[in-house]
């Protein structure tokens, strides 16, 4: 079993930074929500990766697994009601480009 | 410890790779596909720490079928897409991984003294057989009540398409 020194949380969190900002930049630069998706798992998968050092906390390996079991199936689901709005937004619009996304937000 | 080590950094290293290839790939289809590649090394991580049940949560529940849906989805939507990236971002970057990389830097040049603490991972008694199971009943309720809730409102989507 291998365990966790402060080079490993290091490799783990700057991997996982690295992991976020590469999604942030794919959403940022996407214009069609199929793409918005993917930068979203992305960025999930960075959120995973940075619960790993949660497990190195001999108290908390137990809290650590709950979360992480938490956080995968919201996560999951969240997931999936995006991907039935994307198919509602085709059968609406036509269009799964972010442009044909008209009203949300709050007008100021 | 430096094979462990080392090994490490190469399955954190083409994870990384693999989310530069969803950034840089112009076709949905293969971002797809590289966000999966990414995923499941993120779960090897796991997997490196002997944490072969959140390794098996990933694979198969969100790399399974979440990603694989979503494979579909570009599949089936597939074209080249619009981008919108601005150069000035890179500045910001720039700086919090400056910030990011000095910290993680500094740490050991600062506090020379702190020894590397070396915890062995436990991972028992998350459900325990023999205590009262409150804990797990409370987690199981709060993700079916999460499930069916979810399903409402995908429902309610599903309703206003088709009324529309």
């Amino acid at each position: 079993m291998l365990a966790i020194d402060i080079m490993s949380a290091s490799i783990i969190y700057v991997a996982s930074f690295a992991i976020l900002l590469m999604g942030y930049l794919a959403a940022i630069s996407s214009k069609d929500v199929i793409r918005l998706l993917i930068s979203l798992e992305l960025m999930f998968g960075a959120v995973f990766m940075a619960l790993i050092p949660l497990f190195s906390i001999a108290l908390l390996a137990n809290t650590a697994f709950g979360i992480a079991i938490i956080t995968i199936f919201t996560s999951s689901g969240e997931l999936l009601v995006l991907i039935a709005a994307i198919v509602t937004l085709d059968r609406q619009k036509k269009d799964i480009h972010t442009s044909a996304i008209t009203i949300g937000g709050d007008r100021v | 410890m430096i094979i462990e080590m080392v090994l490490l950094s190469a399955l954190a290293g083409v994870a990384v790779l693999f989310a530069l290839g969803v950034l840089l790939s112009k076709d949905n289809f293969y971002s797809s596909l590289f966000m999966s590649a990414a995923l499941i090394f993120v779960a090897s991580v796991y997997a490196l720490f002997d944490l072969q049940p959140v390794f098996v949560l990933i694979v198969f529940i969100f790399v399974g079928a979440i990603g694989i849906v979503t494979v579909a989805l570009a599949a089936t939507y597939r074209s080249d897409p619009e981008r919108q990236f601005s150069r000035l971002w890179a500045l910001p970057v720039v700086i919090t991984a400056f910030v990011i990389g000095f910290s993680i830097y500094s740490y050991n040049l600062l506090n020379p003294n702190v020894p590397s603490s070396v915890i062995e991972f436990e991972l028992i008694n998350f459900i325990p057989i023999t205590e009262p199971i409150t804990e797990y009943l409370v987690l199981i309720l709060s993700l079916m009540s999460l499930v069916v809730l979810l399903l409402l409102s995908v429902l309610k989507m599903g309703v206003g398409g088709t009324e529309n």
